[in-house]
């Protein structure tokens, strides 16, 4: 049976999602705010998440990045209306469609068979919300990493640059997909400041920076974090 | 063999000068920073200059890094900064690393001269650029003075960006202030919650694909019932809300018996919360005021709900008496109460006490009692012992 999430801090909206959701034959569960929706995406993977926009404790917006990080499952966010930039940017986060507050429980039904329709033929993973590689583990929900179960603390910039490797096990990242994916167009000539960062992040991951496990330079093509190899 | 004086010093103060006109002008960073680079090596060698800032969560981050002379198309090894950067920011001085001893010119690479500079703004550390020359030679004390100054515009730039930041902050905190305060903002968020239940359940029966069993059906059109209720009451609310602050708020002001109006309001308030207890006591009775007799019973009502919402099961003690010229209301329930710190602003418009985020209402039943007692020229307090429960006090003037 199709499983939906339905996230909201109104325990009314809860009910009236729940009601009419559970009338079409899918099975709902719910959660009471952002962070509540993170663990419940990683240990429920539910098929579709309803979610809506402001919520205390961790928001929509913010929960949704989170989530893909470790998951593709389809997103529809609830907005307030006339709040076109929440729309805006929860669509570039990754969201899937968006519904503004008030709306017809017609119009939810739907929307949530649109967005399931989509998403039923494109390969849907929630993956593990933990990474691991070698002796590294990265924590996306959280967005914590650990070697050798000790937790390294890292700049945002360079967790942002590590999860780019991380999203692209045995793929080559030349520099320039890098600079623009982490700092910007305005960096896309400036290799110093990679070179600097993947420098600071092997001191802080690699065993021996010099002979790297984790992030390996490929000499003139760029770099990339190597598949471990299964006994 | 490198001279650091390759330009007459001529030349070198119109490259200083050229850096200090590129901090004034309105840059970004970044591309001020290029500049920057690209002028002093004209009077100053170097290899590869590191800058590092220190986050909130006290980390190092790099947010430049240039590296324009030798190593510039070897992917060097650009770490050696963070030591050096750390102890920089940690002594607060300049700190040098060079090598003594013979240095093998085939290998300049291995042999990294390291100077370190501290930014600062006034006394507050800011982070640490790192300058490096790999090879040598050994930093002058003219070179390090150079180093300074390079530093300090540095440091410019940097906290010409951080207070720019700022001040876009809170002009953002300040424009989200003004739309609490203001009319339009308020009523589209709070209207929301009820105008969004009434057409989700409304439309939920309508639905031509469901059938409801008759229990649910009762059960969704109660709620559409009381939604339409909070709605009405918010609506009412900020309509006298507006009327108080256009000053359209006209009272009938005639001879009004308190108790019979608090009789009234008690009897109301018990059929509409049949398991509300409510005790009356009339010190003194007969006491009579000039005022609007519908203005006052809807401040009662308004007091009376606030105990129903916020000290739900409490008792509401109400007592009537007279103190010196004037008569005095007292309400007391035995609820939760109000913490100290939140206390003063109970009556404020719009204000809702952030103990309970999820309770709804405008914030302005209050705001409303309070315009409407200050227009009867009475006064209205409010006291709290905290898990003790709350008292909300009405002065007004006897009538003769």
């Amino acid at each position: 049976m199709t499983r939906i999430l339905a996230v909201d801090d109104e325990p009314l909206y809860q009910h009236l999602l729940k009601v009419n959701l559970e009338k079409e034959g899918y099975e709902v569960i719910t959660a009471n705010n952002g962070e509540e929706a993170l663990d419940m995406v990683s240990s429920r993977h539910p098929d579709l998440v309803v979610m809506d926009i402001m919520m205390p404790k961790l928001d929509g917006l913010t929960a949704s990045e989170r989530i893909r990080q470790f998951s593709n499952v389809p997103i529809i966010i609830l907005t307030a209306r006339g709040e076109e930039q929440d729309r805006v940017r929860g669509l570039n986060i990754g969201a899937d469609d968006y519904m503004v507050k008030p709306f017809s429980a017609t119009e939810l039904i739907a929307r949530v068979r649109a967005v399931l329709r989509r998403t039923s033929n494109a390969e849907q993973a929630t993956q593990n919300r933990y990474f691991t590689h070698g002796n590294l583990k990265i924590d996306f929900a959280r967005a914590e990493v650990w070697k050798e179960n000790k937790a390294v603390f890292l700049s945002a910039t360079e967790y942002r640059l590590l999860i780019q490797f991380a999203h692209h096990v045995g793929q080559v990242l030349t520099a320039e997909e890098l600079l623009m994916a982490i700092w910007g167009p305005q960096y896309r000539e400036d290799k110093e400041i990679l070179w600097v960062s993947i420098a600071r992040l092997r001191q802080k991951l690699e065993d021996n920076p010099h002979a790297p496990q984790h992030i390996v330079t490929r000499a003139g093509l760029g770099y990339l974090m190597p598949p471990i190899e299964r006994d | 063999m490198i001279s650091n004086k390759m330009q007459s010093p001529i030349v070198e103060i119109h490259h200083l000068y050229a850096i200090s006109q590129i901090v004034t002008q309105n840059l970004d960073w970044k591309p001020a920073l290029d500049e920057i680079v690209k002028l002093s090596r004209a009077i100053f060698i170097y290899d590869n200059l590191v800058v590092y800032l220190t986050t909130p969560k006290n980390n190092l981050e790099v947010v430049y890094a240039r590296a324009a002379g030798r190593g510039r198309s070897a992917e060097a090894e650009m770490a050696w900064g963070d030591a050096i950067a750390a102890a920089v920011i940690q002594k607060k001085e300049t700190v040098l690393e060079e090598h003594s001893g013979d240095i093998q010119i085939s290998n300049r690479l291995e042999y990294p001269f390291l100077l370190g500079i501290p930014l600062f703004i006034g006394d507050k550390p800011l982070g640490a650029i790192v300058l490096i020359r790999f090879g040598g030679p050994a930093f002058q004390d003219s070179d390090i003075e150079l180093a300074n100054f390079i530093a300090q515009q540095i440091s410019l730039l940097i906290e010409r960006e951080h207070l720019q930041e700022q001040f876009h902050q809170m002009e953002e905190q300040q424009q989200q202030y003004r739309l609490q305060n203001d009319f339009v903002s308020t009523i589209t968020h709070e209207l929301r919650n009820p105008l969004g239940f009434i057409k989700g359940y409304t439309t939920t029966l309508l639905r031509s694909d469901a059938q409801w069993d008759q229990t649910t059906q009762q059960e969704f059109l109660n709620i559409i019932d009381h939604e339409t209720d909070r709605l009405q009451e918010l609506i009412d609310n900020l309509l006298d809300s507006a009327r108080l602050q256009s000053g359209e708020m006209h009272m009938q002001f005639q001879p009004v018996r308190l108790d019979t109006v608090m009789n009234d309001v008690t009897i109301r308030a018990k059929m509409n919360h049949p398991n509300l207890q409510v005790q009356l006591h009339l010190v003194n009775s007969a006491l009579l005021v000039r005022g609007d007799p519908r203005r006052l019973a809807q401040v009662f009502e308004n007091v009376i709900g606030n105990s129903v919402k916020y000290a739900p099961g409490s008792e509401i003690l109400i007592t009537i008496n007279q103190e010196a010229s004037e008569a005095l209301i007292s309400f007391e329930d035995f609820g939760p109460g109000v913490s100290a710190q939140y206390l003063p602003f109970i009556f404020n418009r719009f204000f809702r006490s952030p103990d309970i985020p999820s309770m709804h209402g405008s914030g302005l039943g209050l705001y409303i009692c309070k315009q409407i007692i200050l227009a009867h020229k009475g006064s209205i307090e409010a006291s709290s012992d905290a898990d003790k429960g709350l008292t909300i006090s009405i002065r007004l003037p006897i009538s003769a």
